[in-house]
């Protein structure tokens, strides 16, 4: 029930400033994918299960606000969640840089995903140009706002396993 | 030393019978008149170190009036900022009014913008009213002043209290359009970040080249179906004309005469007196 709570702040939260605040606060006209933030972050406190679960959530979220056929961000967030979960694993790099090179990685990794997706669904998001520009603008925000959100998402983790350290 | 007391006594004896006439006293006047401008050289060098000296004594008390001042000044500031955006706000929400009684046949519904489309790829924004307040999807909505109505987009979404517009820029949209001057009719295609495109104009179309070309909505009918789009709603202006005698293909960009960036209010058109048809 508690994870619940913790998942379901994180999203509404993630959506509002990304539908309110960033907007107005955009890269070259780019906004930052909050959501692939939040997946990837979680995916690699927590592992690969809850980086899914955590994307599946994110993505469906953000998929009721689009106007493209919906679960193609579902998709996609459960994807980097599980990718990213099972990568972290793997890595063992101390550098307090790694969180920023992830969720850069992961975001550019994901919205190219998401576009090849939707490209083969037959909705067409523009020329290549543009989203060869959002996928790498949107990487470059994401590694950007990483040391922001990423001791707030941390507390968010550690307040859904009460009396467990997580530690990155 | 007696010799000098005795000098000082005769001097004080004498002033004080002499008086103010006295010759005493025309010394003194002598050498006060002969002092005055040294004194005024004097002083003109030394004030500004003096003053220095005195102010350092008084500095704590200074300071805090400085800081006193400092914060009076970022008041001002502040309030004035503050009352140059009531002013644009005042100045937006006029403009509504005014466009209100322009379009006043087409039921005119005000809205507030309170999001922007959560993606990089859809270009919509919400507005804070739903289907509790009549809106409906597909009805049109815009800006503008007095001058007239600018076409924003078309509800796409309603929920009871809020809905979704999607953006005349946004790549999946579209609207039948007409050039001001040449009467010319096109499909006009929202492209995103460039200027949208309006396509199907007759072969060998002319576009002015003398003042900005303007394109409006075209309002249509057919099988008692009338178009979303009321007519003669300002879509933009011709940015670049791609039109030649013989040529296959001739088509014109369209600057959108909206900056969807920075809506703030708008206007849901909720008029409708028959099904619509389509762009």
């Amino acid at each position: 029930m508690r994870r619940a709570i913790v998942v379901a702040a994180v999203v509404v939260t993630g959506l509002l400033l990304q539908t309110t605040v960033f907007p107005e606060l955009t890269l070259l006209g780019v906004k930052p994918e909050l959501l692939y933030l939040v997946t990837v972050v979680f995916a690699a406190l927590q592992g690969p299960a809850e980086g899914a679960l955590v994307g599946f959530v994110s993505g469906l979220a953000q998929d009721f606000l689009l106007n493209t056929p919906k679960g193609i961000t579902a998709l996609t967030l459960t994807m980097l969640g599980y990718t990213v979960g099972l990568a972290r694993q793997y890595i063992t790099s101390p550098s307090p840089l790694l969180p920023a090179f992830l969720v850069a990685l992961g975001t550019a990794g994901g919205v190219a995903f998401h576009q090849a997706v939707a490209f083969l669904l037959g909705e067409e998001d523009g020329p290549f140009g543009y989203v060869a520009k959002v996928v790498l603008l949107t990487a470059i925000y994401g590694a950007v706002l990483t040391p922001i959100f990423f001791p707030v998402l941390r507390r968010a983790v550690a307040a859904m396993h009460e009396g467990r350290v997580v530690r990155f | 030393m007696v010799s000098l007391v005795a000098a000082s006594l005769a001097i004080i004896t004498l002033d004080y019978r002499g008086g103010d006439r006295g010759p005493l006293a025309e010394a003194g006047r002598a050498m006060e008149s002969a002092l005055a401008p040294l004194q005024r050289a004097a002083s003109n060098v030394v004030q500004p170190i003096s003053n220095f000296f005195s102010d350092l004594a008084d500095l704590p008390r200074l300071s805090s009036r400085n800081d006193e001042l400092q914060r009076q000044l970022e008041e001002a500031a502040a309030a004035i900022q503050e009352n140059q955006q009531l002013q644009q706000e005042v100045t937006r929400l006029q403009d509504l009014i005014d466009l209100g009684d322009v379009v006043h046949d087409l039921r005119p519904m005000p809205a507030s913008v309170i999001a922007s489309g959560v993606s990089n790829f859809e270009w919509s924004v919400t507005i804070d009213r739903g289907s509790d307040d009549g809106i409906e999807p597909d009805m049109p909505v815009v800006t503008g002043d007095e001058l007239g109505p600018r076409l924003v987009g078309r509800v796409i979404r309603v929920t009871p209290v809020s809905s979704v517009v999607q953006l005349l820029v946004d790549r999946d949209f579209s609207v039948a359009g007409q050039l001001l001057t040449s009467h010319e009719a096109g499909i006009v295609e929202g492209r995103g970040e460039e200027d949208m495109r309006m396509d199907l104009l007759a072969p060998g179309t002319v576009v002015s080249d003398e003042a900005p070309e303007s394109v409006f909505t075209l309002g249509y009918e057919a099988n008692d179906q009338r178009s979303i789009y009321p007519p003669d709603l300002l879509i933009g202006t011709v940015s670049r004309a791609f039109t030649s005698p013989g040529s296959v293909e001739t088509f014109v960009t369209v600057r959108p005469a909206v900056d969807v960036s920075t809506l703030r209010y708008v206007l849901v058109l909720r008029a409708r007196s028959h099904s619509a048809a389509g762009p």
